[in-house]
């Protein structure tokens, strides 16, 4: 277990640490020569830095409160009425969580650049093009984005909330539209969570910063903070002053959160909740919720999905629309272009397995009684959410890159082996949140019964804890691999030379203009994840013993 | 009524009842008898698939017609509480006056009002989840009640309670319902909780109401040996009935494949035809304990478990190749495997035909009772 908290110091609390403060004490590093200055972050609020980071709050502001209404709407229409198809509506919100935002922001860069598909195709639609490759753009992708959290968070609360505050309401006199009103206040957990996350989400987000934000010359503050290390020479002091703002961007929300449900409580399940009723929608109310989640689709999924596919379809020269596989054949023959694939797919593999194990543990501790230990591992892995990815990465460099390491004999700069475990490192947080549930519901019986029986320690676990966390254990394990396999950020700052990721593989041949082939690339890539998905949910399926599968499953009658 | 859920399961099936102003009427019921879906259709959250619902002169359902739950005018205490968890205990139950018009101000001071009636007056700004079940329990019931409703609905509002709050809490709701002068119809599946509020009950089953009347009625005079059953039998016996019934109504019964020192008597409930084949079910309150060479006993059996009550000992029974008499009340203890004699008196031992029957009351029975709910 010492190994364990020795390991996580080193890879998630010391380089963002150091690199936290080497915004006020440049002189610890050897970065400057002041030991103590407010400098570097007085400059963010100038210039260039300054906009990015108005820009990343208000751009975010209205993403999260979109992306709430949006995903609360669809929600409430799946929960609450006779829908049809809603039972899909749930996996497809899953799908578009899996994807990376940079994904649809490419289709939708693609589709409206100068030279994109929709010129190519002879349309012309000016202020359409204005208003996506600008700040609109960013919003609409932040803010779809923002769906999927809300859609999750708000339908967890109204399967919890029993139909029983409705029929109170009612009965003592309230109408329907009085009675709705009453008890949506009841989900405010649910709604602050999707606001906060949301924010947290957008305000961190580095795909979009990257893609749609530099083509739109529209600054974000992740992007300037990648700029201010990519720069030559690079300004760590800097960066790690946007990093101190974007920390605190992300912390405020949660911590706003926190403090507005602070003394209440909102548990509304119970033994006894009566099971909600389905409304059943009259004809427009139909047309209506059918017709605006139709349209969500289209423009969260379809319209980027198709921008990308058909971007990946026509060659790389000329004007013309003609569909071709040319780009496709390049990505499977040209070695260059196809390997970023199975390395990336090597990287994501080694690091969910990584991360499943030490995430077990994690949720372990923080299940066992509340210590100073487990008290203090629970708020580096709740600080560690709210640390944006980049800046992660940026720690990395930053730490892995000090003369110091070279001494202690540490020298995994630029190399797979610091790019595999800052994976691990940024993936760490969420996988333990999400065994967290599970591991909470194991009962110590479980264990303690194969040990009276006559079972060591690891043959108890195996028989008697392993067929019960399977299926959770494999959902975090296949979280963390399409997570990583797609990864931009990290994979951006930290990829060792000459072995680039897919993800920074796309993004370079994006840069130097070949957007057929770093669409072809995209597309394969996202493909290549799906069919991983599948196949080791199928392999699961067939392989794994029945009573493994039933576990959790409901029972049909 | 009938009220027919998708799928085609029957959740009341031919209902009829009629409940007086300023009645007292429960409704006891095991599990999936029908009781919640009544008291579900009478609030307007479910609609009827065929018959009629007045309140008074109005008619608020019917198959075709259906008034929602806002606009019937009542008060409902519900099972878990269902009180808003984001609203304070004042808010809580100032929702029950919005539908008189009131401004805000009257709600709260109203609310008030009503809080200190039952004993909530210092709690007024606190939040649901700050208070005891029981206190919960009792805002739950001031939101009811504060709307000054002609009907209140009870949806087994002890039931989530511990048997001393239960107890003080029942005595609570008696008391206070009966003084705001609202009819009140209540469901519970516990006979003392029912027999201890009612001044009518109500017994379901299958969607179907076997029997209304006073509590002493439904004790006494059991219409099925379902509704003795569920308002407490000791045990159920196969007996031959030995002779014509006297002028009191009973007969003399001998319980088969029983030793019995004497034959023993019991009161002929309606519906046994006169055949000779009956089943005799005995009440805990018709038997008596002694030592088995006294000279009153009936049968002899053999105590298997017996429990301290606070009014004595209650001891459950093995008769050979019968199933077991529980809840046999006496003043001195038995000790477990202790051979005791048992004298069954007359009163609480009922005679029904061996074939069980599940008919519901006739409509004119059932709606003997003044203006319809």
């Amino acid at each position: 277990m010492p190994l364990f908290w020795v390991a996580l110091a080193v890879a998630i609390l010391a380089p963002c640490a150091s690199f936290l403060l080497l915004a006020v004490s440049p002189r610890l590093f050897s970065q400057g020569g002041q030991w103590f200055t407010l400098t570097y972050l007085r400059q963010v609020f100038t210039g260039y830095t300054a906009t990015a980071l108005v820009n990343s709050i208000w751009v975010s502001v209205v993403a999260c409160v979109c992306g709430t209404c949006i995903g609360g709407a669809i929600a409430w229409s799946v929960s609450r009425t006779t829908l049809p198809g809603r039972r899909f509506i749930p996996a497809t919100m899953w799908l578009a969580l899996l994807l990376p935002s940079w994904l649809p922001s490419l289709g939708w860069v693609e589709l409206f650049q100068n030279g994109g598909v929709l010129q190519r195709a002879g349309i012309d639609l000016p202020w359409l093009t204005h208003f996506i490759l600008g700040p609109g753009g960013v919003v609409l992708v932040l803010g779809l984005r923002c769906v999927p959290f809300a859609f999750l968070a708000i339908t967890a609360a109204l399967v919890g909330l029993g139909q029983e505050f409705d029929d109170a309401a009612r009965v003592h006199g309230a109408t329907r539209s009085q009675a709705m009103r009453l008890i949506i206040p009841i989900i405010a957990p649910a709604i602050w969570s999707a606001l906060a996350i949301g924010f947290a989400e957008s305000v961190s987000d580095f795909g979009v910063a990257a893609t749609l934000g530099t083509t739109a010359n529209f600054p974000l503050a992740t992007y300037s903070l990648y700029n201010q290390i990519n720069a030559f020479p690079p300004s760590f002091p800097g960066a790690a002053a946007m990093g101190w703002l974007l920390v605190l961007s992300v912390a405020l929300p949660l911590g706003l959160q926190t403090r507005a449900l602070r003394g209440k409580s909102y548990s509304v399940l119970s033994g006894r909740t009566r099971q909600a009723v389905r409304r059943r929608l009259s004809w427009p109310g139909l047309v209506g919720a059918l017709g605006g989640i139709s349209i969500f689709y289209l423009v969260a999924l379809g319209v980027p999905a198709i921008g990308a596919l058909m971007g990946s379809l026509v060659s790389e020269r000329g004007s013309s629309i003609s569909l071709n596989l040319v780009n496709y054949q390049q990505v499977f023959h040209n070695g260059e272009l196809f390997d970023p694939l199975v390395r990336s797919g090597r990287y994501a593999a080694i690091t969910a397995s990584i991360t499943v194990v030490a995430g077990f543990i994690a949720a372990r501790l923080l299940t066992k009684v509340r210590t100073k230990a487990v008290r203090m591992l629970d708020f580096l892995l709740l600080a560690a959410v709210a640390i944006p990815s980049v800046l992660f990465a940026a720690g990395y460099i930053f730490t892995y890159n000090l003369p110091i390491m070279s001494t202690l004999g540490i020298n995994l700069y630029q190399t797979q082996t610091l790019l595999v475990i800052a994976y691990a490192a940024s993936s760490l947080p969420l996988n333990a949140r999400v065994l967290v549930g599970s591991v909470s519901q194991l009962q110590p019986s479980l264990m303690d019964a194969g040990r009276a029986h006559g079972a060591g320690p690891i043959r108890a676990w195996l028989r008697g804890i392993f067929p019960v966390m399977s299926k959770p254990l494999l959902v975090a394990w296949l979280l963390t691999f399409t997570g990583v396999f797609l990864e931009l950020p990290i994979s951006q700052l930290l990829y060792a030379p000459s072995n680039p990721p897919v993800a920074v593989a796309i993004e370079s041949n994006l840069g130097n203009y070949h957007f057929g082939l770093g669409l072809a690339q995209a597309v394969t890539a996202v493909v290549c994840a799906f069919i991983v998905v599948g196949g080791v949910l199928g392999i699961y399926r067939v392989l794994a013993p029945r009573g493994w599968r039933r576990l959790g499953e409901a029972s049909h009658r | 009524m009938t009220k027919i859920y998708p799928g085609g399961n029957r959740g009341l099936d031919e209902f009829s009842l009629s409940v007086d102003t300023g009645d007292f009427l429960v409704l006891l019921g095991p599990s999936g008898s029908g009781k919640t879906t009544l008291l579900r259709c009478l609030a307007g959250i479910e609609r009827v698939s065929a018959g009629t619902i007045s309140l008074g002169e109005n008619i608020v359902a019917t198959s075709s017609r259906h008034l929602p739950p806002e606009r019937r005018d009542l008060g409902m205490v519900f099972q878990d509480y269902a009180l808003w968890p984001h609203l304070t205990v004042r808010d809580n139950v100032a929702f029950g006056l919005r539908r008189r018009g009131l401004a805000r101000d009257a709600r709260r001071s109203g609310a008030g009002d009503v809080l200190a009636r039952v004993g909530l007056g210092h709690l007024q700004d606190r939040f649901p989840s700050q208070l005891s079940g029981g206190e919960q329990q009792r805002v739950a019931l001031a939101r009811a009640l504060a709307g000054r409703t002609g009907l209140i609905l009870f949806d087994e509002p002890l039931s989530n309670l511990d048997a001393n709050l239960r107890e003080r809490l029942r005595i609570e709701i008696s008391e206070l319902v009966r003084e705001s002068g609202a009819t009140a119809v209540y469901i519970t599946h516990d006979q003392a909780e029912a027999f201890a509020l009612a001044d009518r009950v109500g017994v379901l089953q299958g969607g179907r109401l076997l029997q209304v009347g006073a509590p002493e009625d439904i004790y006494g005079d059991p219409a099925t040996r379902f509704v003795a059953r569920f308002t407490g039998l000791a045990g159920e016996f196969p007996a031959r009935v030995l002779g014509p019934s006297d002028a009191r109504g009973q007969v003399e019964v001998q319980i088969t494949d029983l030793p019995m020192a004497r034959p023993m008597h019991a009161r002929v409930m309606a519906g046994t035809d006169g055949g000779r084949d009956v089943v005799v079910a005995i009440r805990p309150a018709a038997i008596s304990l002694c030592a088995y060479d006294a000279d009153a006993h009936h049968v002899t059996g053999t105590v298997v478990d017996v429990a301290f009550r606070d009014r004595g000992y209650e001891h459950a029974i093995d008769l050979p190749g019968h199933p077991r008499l529980t809840g046999v009340l006496h003043h001195t203890r038995f000790d477990r495997g202790a051979t005791v004699g048992l004298h069954f008196g007359a009163q609480h031992c009922l005679v029904f035909p061996p074939e069980e029957t599940g008919s519901s009351l006739s409509s004119d029975a059932a709606v003997a009772h003044g203006v319809p709910v």
